[in-house]
């Protein structure tokens, strides 16, 4: 069997070109069939059809993994807690990075692919996303040391982690789907990216892992970009650019139909 | 149906959303509120982040005042003296509650701020509406003589400086009260959402003892100054003001306002007011629970990154 090193990530989706190469060497290659989601007043979520190809000259059966990612951003949480009979909020915790996309699409459960530490190593599934930790820390004497750093968190990381991934899930965010890539024919697969309509603008990246015996022999990257388009993206441009200006704008449009209406109810 | 909003980056139900404005514009006419305290709690149920609910609906608030206004104006039944007086409190309460609703989103305690004002305000005064009307019905019904009403307002009104003439109401008292009348209302119009009728009427009727028929266009008038500056401070500060979102709901908003404004001569005032101070109890309840119950996921997101 062929081992080979993960080859780094290429910049753009490689066209299924029939090289040479595809004679002797396990490769993968994809594509989209939409690289631009355009968000305008009629969006509602899309839904986009990854399809590609395995290059699998040898015996030894190859899985497929989709993963795609959302642009990271910091995400701030808290934590509901009792206090004499009323439910408050702790302090909130800011993760530095996650993504605000996640999905794994494969042809079987991850955990049968490969193993955890090639998973956690490639950081592929929500199991092994890499979510910054809060870079709060503090010092403390303990033991009679000083200046002891402990993350403020401490053992209740695992928890707080856990929660952002489950939020969302639930806000259908962050996705696994162990059956989400069927192949259509021998060697030829898709599956399917599904954003919701809260899922964040910016760059999107899908990449298309190969693993063979719980090793990454091949991998391709493609981009996706989500953005607002039209009246959407000229109206968010404006409230952001032009911030105090808009207020006043909102606020003469809103005397403006009031009275509007006050006139032809009159005249009525 | 659905439309997705630029501001909120979530997609709703378009006609919906105009009924709800009707509705909550149709409220507002008949009683004489903003009606915001009906309709952030609505938008935040249906998945609005809060922020921008509470930011744009106020907006919304302005319409529907303008058009309330209006209708209050023709019939000569605004005192704009006392009604400029709490605007200049309310405007400086607004700069104030911006700020403070800043503060409290970075401590992530906005939602416990939101909750707790809506229990404690909505609650009191939803309590107090009912007790007053329920109890001005029973006399009614049992053919009871009304009690000889105090027409005394409290003393401490006129111990105050600043005293000011307010012809229209019937009043000549310290400008001091109005003023830090409006400042509360326009805190709470940033914090909570709303325009803040439902704390303005009452205070006027029962604290300064204003001539009933000019309360509640003046209370509208103060409203639309406080709510304008509310919303021109949230977009340029936090920039939450989703227009395409308040559009939606003043279309809706306006007409019901003026439906109001005109069945609101229909009902008995006692009448009217029991029902608010039930729909203002109910409110303030639902809001205020969340404190108590134990919630489904104790993580949440806190709002107000970046």
């Amino acid at each position: 069997m062929m081992q080979l090193p993960p080859p780094p990530p290429a910049v753009e989706a490689p066209a299924p070109s029939p090289s040479i190469a595809t004679t002797d060497q396990v490769r993968v290659a994809a594509a989209l069939t939409n690289a631009e989601v355009r968000v305008d007043s009629s969006f509602r979520g899309a839904s986009i059809v990854l399809y590609g190809a395995v290059f699998n000259p040898t015996d030894t059966p190859a899985d497929v993994v989709v993963v795609v990612r959302g642009p990271d951003g910091p995400v701030r949480l808290v934590k509901k807690t009792r206090n004499t009979g009323v439910w408050l909020n702790s302090r909130p915790v800011l993760f530095e990075g996650a993504p605000g996309f996640y999905m794994t699409a494969t042809s079987r459960p991850l955990s049968d692919i490969a193993d955890f530490g090639q998973l956690r190593r490639e950081g592929i599934g929500l199991d092994h996303l890499r979510i910054n930790a809060p870079e709060e820390s503090r010092t403390v004497t303990r033991y009679g040391v000083r200046d002891v750093v402990v993350s403020r968190l401490g053992e209740d990381y695992l928890d707080w982690r856990r929660a952002v991934i489950r939020l969302r899930e639930d806000a259908a965010l962050y996705n696994t789907d162990p059956t989400g890539v069927t192949f259509v024919d021998r060697g030829l697969f898709r599956a399917q990216i599904e954003l919701p309509a809260v899922a964040p603008t910016g760059k999107y990246e899908a990449e298309v892992w190969l693993f063979q015996d719980g090793q990454p022999v091949s991998a391709t990257q493609m981009d996706l970009t989500v953005e607002k388009v039209g009246i959407e993206r000229d109206i968010y441009e404006f409230s952001q650019n032009r911030p105090w200006t808009y207020g006043i704008l909102c606020v003469l449009l809103a005397a403006f139909t009031g009275w509007a209406a006050s006139r032809v109810f009159r005249r009525n | 149906m659905d439309i997705y909003l630029p501001i909120a980056e979530v997609s709703v139900n378009w006609p919906f959303l105009v009924l709800l404005g009707a509705t909550v514009g149709f409220v507002s006419g008949l009683f004489g509120i903003g009606g915001g305290f009906l309709m952030a709690p609505i938008l935040i149920f249906m998945g609005i982040p809060p922020a921008v609910a509470v930011a744009s609906q106020a907006s919304h608030v302005v319409a529907s005042s303008t058009s309330g206004v209006i209708n209050y104006a023709g019939k000569k039944a605004i005192d704009f003296k006392i009604g400029g007086v709490m605007a200049v409190g309310g405007v400086l309460g607004a700069l104030l509650g911006v700020e403070i609703f800043r503060y409290l989103r970075l401590l992530g305690q906005a939602d416990l701020a939101v909750a707790l004002s809506y229990l404690l305000f909505l609650g009191a005064i939803g309590l107090m509406m009912l007790y007053e009307s329920l109890g001005a019905i029973l006399r009614r019904v049992r053919g009871e003589v009304v009690p000889h009403k105090e027409r005394r307002r409290p003393l401490w009104l006129y111990g105050l400086p600043l005293k000011m003439r307010f012809p229209r109401s019937g009043l000549y008292i310290s400008a001091i009260p109005p003023l830090g009348l409006g400042l509360l209302v326009g805190i709470l119009s940033a914090i909570m959402g709303v325009g803040g009728g439902f704390i303005l009427v009452p205070a006027m009727l029962y604290v300064l003892r204003m001539r009933a028929s000019v309360v509640v266009g003046t209370s509208l008038f103060q409203i639309i100054v406080t709510t304008a500056i509310t919303t021109v401070l949230q977009a340029g500060r936090n920039q939450t003001v989703d227009v395409v979102l308040s559009t939606i709901l003043l279309l809706g908003g306006v007409v019901g306002a003026q439906y109001g404004a005109r069945w609101s001569g229909k009902f008995r005032a006692e009448e009217l007011r029991a029902v608010l101070g039930l729909i203002v109890l109910l409110v303030g309840i639902q809001m205020g629970l969340e404190l108590f119950v134990r919630p489904s996921d104790l993580f949440a997101f806190a709002p107000g990154v970046n």
